[in-house]
Order: C-alpha cells, then structure tokens, then sequence
C-alpha cells in the first residue's frame, strides 16, 4: 500500500469525524502546549537569570574572603555571614600590577538607614572606588558618578539607586544636589543610578546607596579588610589565565602553600553562569516532564478512540482484507491514523503554546516592564514534533494490530 | 479453475468439534457460472469462503488456476483475492462515508496500481454497471440496487478472473434484484466465472450449474436445463 493511499485515506476517515477527531486530538494538544509553554518559559527566565549576572560587567573574577572546604559550589565563609579579613589593601595592588588584569575593584559593604527629612529606609551602603562603577556595567541615569578625587578626598558624595531615589525624595523628583543621611554623615547626592534590579549576592541594586570606599570602609565601617575584590581579566579568553594568576598572587600574599586552606575563594562569571544555567534547564526539563503527563492522559485517549474505532470498522476490515488488503496493510492503516490525528494534534498544540508563551511576553515586557525575552526554542519544537508522532504510534500500535490480526470471514460477518 | 478434491472443515468450539464441510470434491472451468445451493448450516457459506480464500479448509485439497492453495502464506492468499477474486456481498459492503470513486478505487489501492492509472479503470468499471453520472456521489445516498451494482463494479476493477455473489439479490427488490442477475449474467457470458450462492431458485437458474449442499456434503451437482439468461440491455 502507498503512502499517498495512506495518507489520503486516513485522512477521509478523520475528516469524516470531525468532531471526534477533535476531541481525539485535544489531550496532545494540550500536552504538547503544555510543554511548548514550559519549556519556552524556563528558556526565558534563564536568559533572563543569565543576562543579569553578565550584567555584572565583563570578564570578571569575583574574590570572596574565606575559603571553600568542601568543593568548588560550597558557600565560601563569608558568604554564609562570617566575618573573615583576608581582603585588604595589599591584595588589590598586588593584583593591579599582574598585566593578565586589566582592572581591579573592591567592595566594603555595610547595613544602615538612609534617610532624607520624615523618609527614611534601610540599605545596604557599598564602599567603592571610582572605577567600580565602569567595570560593574554600574549606569549612573542622572548626574554623574563619584570620582577618584572625591576618592581621594574623602568627599561626603554618594550615588544612590532609583528605587531608593522614589523612596526617599518621591517618584519623579530630583535628588541629585540634596542630602541624605546614612550613619550620622551627610551624603551629598551626586548621581541616581539607572534601574537594574536584584544583582550578585541578591543584593537589590536600585535601593544601594554608594560612597567612596575611604569615606565608607574607614569612617562609617572602621575596618581595613573589603568584603570582596572584583577583577577583570583582560578579555573572554584569558579568564581562566587571570584566574590562576589571580590565586597564585594571593596565595604568595597570604604566604599560602597549600591551595586547600586558600583564604579566599575565586568565582568567575563563568562559574557563576554554568551553575545557574544548569540549574535552571533541570528546573526546564523537570517542569516539562510534568508536563509530558498529560501527553500520556493524551495518548491513552487516542488509544481508547482507536479500539473504539476498531470495533466500528470491523466490516470495513473484513472488506479491505477480502479484496487483497494484508495484516500489515490494516496495521498501517489505523496506525497512520494515529499518528496523524497526534500529529496535527502537536501542530495545534504548538501553535497554542507559541500563542501563549507570545501573550505572556506581551504581558510581562509591556505591561510589567521586565526585559524578558521570547524563548520559542527549536528543541522544543522538535521534540514536540517527535513526541507527537511517537505517542501516536505507542498508543495505536495495540488498536491497530487488533484490527489487522481480525479475521476476514468474522469481520465480514461482524453486525 | 477450480478443482477440490474430499474437502473438509471442522470448527472446534470449546473442545466439540463441528463439521460444516464432510468431503466435498468437485470442479468449475473457467467462463461456468455455477450456483451453490442449500439450507442454513448445509456448509455453502463454509465452502464459498474456501474457495475464496477467505479460510482455510483442514483436509482435502484445493487447487486454483493449477497451483495447489493449501501451503500458500496469509500474503499470497490476500495477493490471490486482490487479483484474481472479485466479491459480491448481500449487504453490498460499501464504505458509506467514500463516494462511488474511492470505493471502487480500494482493490486498486492494494494491487500497486499507481493513482494515475486507476482513473480509467475506475470509470471503465462504474461504466460497466451504468452508473457513470454516480461516479462523484456518495455511497450513502444511493438506492439498494445502486449499491449493489457499485460493489459488482468495485469486484470489477481488478479484472478478476472469478466473481464470488453471496446473496447478492437478497437485500433488494425484484427490479433491482433481476437488474444485479442481469449484470452477473453479462459478466459470464463475457467469459468470467461467476459462482453464485443463493437460496432462490429462480435467481440460481441464471447458472449454467447448481450444486446443492446438505450437511456438509453434497446432495445433487446437476447442469441447470433451461438456464435464465437476461434479455436486460445492461450488458449488450
């Protein structure tokens, strides 16, 4: 038998179901949007989780106080809330003078109340050099960042975020000239920084107030150490390079032979990205097994119509077998069925959950104005294509090969 | 054509065994037009369904065309039924939901015949049975006697070298009955072989023969005198 003849007549047969046909189908589709729609979002909001830790700036390596025992994902020490030291001022020279190192940043963090007039909050106030603000990708929105100079001078100057701006001097005014009030200093307002949401270390950076790191880490904190050293290497290919440059300077500095009781731990974008990328494509691939169930309910549908079907169309077996139709003419046959009425069922449903993935991108970029992207991943579409057909044969090979192991004379003679 | 020899079939239904087919040896030629005759359960049924492969007996033999049927595979049996058997069924068998066309097309389907070749075929066989205009319509909205003249069609298309009628006239009206013998009749005298089952005498006398069945044997196998042949102008 041909494949057009196939084709052609399981298509008359569909056709002349419509309904049915439709309702057959409707479990594929709704599985196969279900995993349109799941696995477009997770793509989605792994763009979206990846583009904002690039937006941490370019190339860089991150240096934690405290070091890691237990492999290269545990919490370093100082990321679990302890206080460890080993950042200082020393560190940070050593590394500015490496030539696989283009730039060096450091951060001394501290918790405090902001406050302008009756209005105050509750920030985190990062102590920085000038220079941080170009290799963090930090965009100043209204008026300019603190220089070396107010650096050097100790100025009271700081650059808030544009959440806090709202917060403090109410939505649409201008801070930039009046003063605000952290730890009992008077902080002229230099700059307002360009919204950019939840960062590294899930600090909210909208609500961050900046201070030169003199002014912060000496008058306001009182410590010599830095709560992390952020470096850049000098392009993508020479991280890895910079990095163990970067633990081999501070191993000498801290008189450290032995790598395993480091002081200190190394994480690089690339760290950072990997691990969050893994993480989020088992999120992607969990949600979407769950919601490949349906395919299953689905499927078990279609098997259920087509030994329906079977028993309908027993006379019309008997018929094709008595003018020269074979068992594997009658298995193929109901079999094309199948797996057309899954197949378009999985066209249908990827059309629905590219509708719907492509409302929800009209939604949150328009209306809740977040950068998201719109994922329709080709991996998606094909392994629901594949799914689709594969459920169709799974499910109506049974249905199919009763019907074809039926006997011509009890077909025939079936009312 | 057809030549079985002590032909015998035994059905076994929860260990009791049922003979519907005792010995049964004959021969038809080819261009005969024999009538197989008998009440309910004398094995005509049984015999029919041998002869046209539709089952298998369980002793005796059977020999088509020269080649003996008995060791043949399921395939070579159903490619034997597609090219060289046409059937035609009391309730006519037609697919309801297909027009004239696609389901005179069905043998063709099964034979290889590539699309572009069945067009004239299908015409040629609808034409046979004087339904041209019909060719387009659905089945479902044809009367019984249309049916049954599209299902003679569809056992035409192939060019079979034997027509099997099972009650063929059974589910129609005398016009429509005589119009369907007619037609049979024309394809005998055009040199097909048409065996026919029947329980009517009158509709068994368009045979040249008529063997009789009675409990799985047979009772009488005696050329018919004055056989009816049709004076309709289907098949002039």
């Amino acid at each position: 038998m041909r494949i057009s003849d196939l084709v052609k007549s399981s298509q008359a047969t569909l056709r002349h179901g419509k309904m049915r046909s439709l309702l057959t189908m409707l479990g594929i589709v709704i599985g196969i949007s279900s995993v349109i729609i799941l696995m477009s979002i997770g793509q989605s909001a792994q763009d979206y989780i990846l583009a904002q830790v690039q937006g941490l700036g370019s190339n860089l390596i991150i240096i934690i106080p405290g070091g890691t025992n237990n492999g290269k994902f545990s919490s370093p020490a100082a990321a679990q809330g302890i206080i460890v030291t080993s950042l200082v001022q020393q560190d940070v020279d050593a590394l500015g003078r490496d030539p696989s190192i283009s730039a060096v940043t450091e951060e001394a963090r501290g918790q405090a109340e902001a406050s302008f007039g009756d209005n105050s909050e509750s920030v985190t106030f990062d102590s920085v050099p000038a220079n941080f603000f170009t290799i963090r990708n930090f965009t100043v929105a209204n008026g300019y960042p603190f220089t070396d100079n107010d650096v050097q001078s100790l100025n009271h100057v700081a650059v808030i975020g544009s959440s806090l701006a709202s917060t403090l001097f109410g939505p649409g005014s201008n801070p930039v000239g009046q003063y605000i009030e952290v730890k009992n200093i008077q902080f002229r307002v230099v700059g307002v920084l360009a919204a950019k949401g939840t960062g590294a270390f899930g600090i909210d950076q909208d609500s961050l107030v900046l201070v030169p790191i003199t002014v912060g880490q000496k008058q306001m904190l009182g410590i010599n150490y830095f709560s992390d050293i952020e470096v850049q290497a000098n392009d993508a290919y020479t991280v890895s390079f910079a990095q163990s440059r970067v633990e081999t300077i501070l191993e000498q500095d801290h008189n450290i032979t032995d790598p395993a009781k480091d002081d200190f731990t190394i994480e690089t974008q690339q760290d950072v990205l990997s691990l969050l990328g893994n993480i989020t494509s088992i999120l992607t691939l969990f949600l979407a097994a769950i919601a490949s169930i349906s395919l299953v309910v689905g499927g078990i549908g279609i098997m259920n119509i087509m030994l329906v079907s079977v028993i309908e169309r027993t006379k019309e077996i008997g018929l094709r077998k008595s003018v020269g139709a074979t068992n594997n003419d009658i298995l193929q046959q109901f079999l094309v069925e199948s797996v057309m009425l899954t197949f378009i069922g999985g066209i249908i449903g990827i059309a629905l959950g590219g509708l719907v993935v492509g409302a929800a991108w009209l939604v949150i970029t328009k209306i809740a104005g977040i950068a998201w992207t719109f994922a329709f991943p080709l991996s998606a579409v094909l392994i629901a294509v594949l799914v689709s057909s594969v459920t169709g044969i799974a499910f109506g090979i049974y249905p199919a090969s009763q019907a074809a192991r039926k006997s011509p004379i009890e077909a025939l003679r079936y009312e | 054509m057809i030549d079985v020899k002590d032909l015998k079939k035994d059905y076994i239904d929860e260990g009791e065994t049922t003979s519907a087919l005792r010995g049964v040896t004959f021969s038809i030629n080819k261009g005969d037009f024999v009538s197989i005759m008998g009440p309910s359960g004398s094995g005509k049924s049984t015999l029919v369904q041998i002869l046209s492969f539709l089952d298998r007996s369980t002793g005796g033999s059977y020999t088509f065309n020269g080649k003996k049927i008995d060791d043949m595979s399921d395939i070579e049996l159903a490619h034997i039924r597609n090219k060289s058997i046409g059937f035609v069924f009391q309730s006519f068998n037609l697919l309801t939901r297909l027009t004239v066309y696609e389901n005179v097309e069905i043998p063709l389907i099964y034979s290889d015949v590539p699309p572009s070749s069945r067009k004239k075929l299908i015409e040629d066989a609808v034409h046979a049975v004087g339904l041209d205009e019909k060719l387009y319509v659905e089945t479902a909205k044809l009367s019984g006697g249309q049916k049954q003249r599209i299902a003679i069609a569809r056992a035409l298309v192939n060019d079979p070298d034997i027509i099997f009628a099972d009650e063929p006239t059974g589910n129609l009206d005398s016009v429509s009955g005589a119009q369907v013998m007619s037609i049979l009749d024309g394809l005998n005298h055009a040199g097909r072989t048409v065996i026919l089952v029947t329980h009517e005498t009158n509709t068994a006398e368009f045979a040249d023969r008529i063997i009789r069945l009675r409990d799985g044997v047979i009772e009488s196998d005696e050329p018919v005198k004055n056989p009816r042949h049709s004076k309709d102008e289907f098949f002039k």
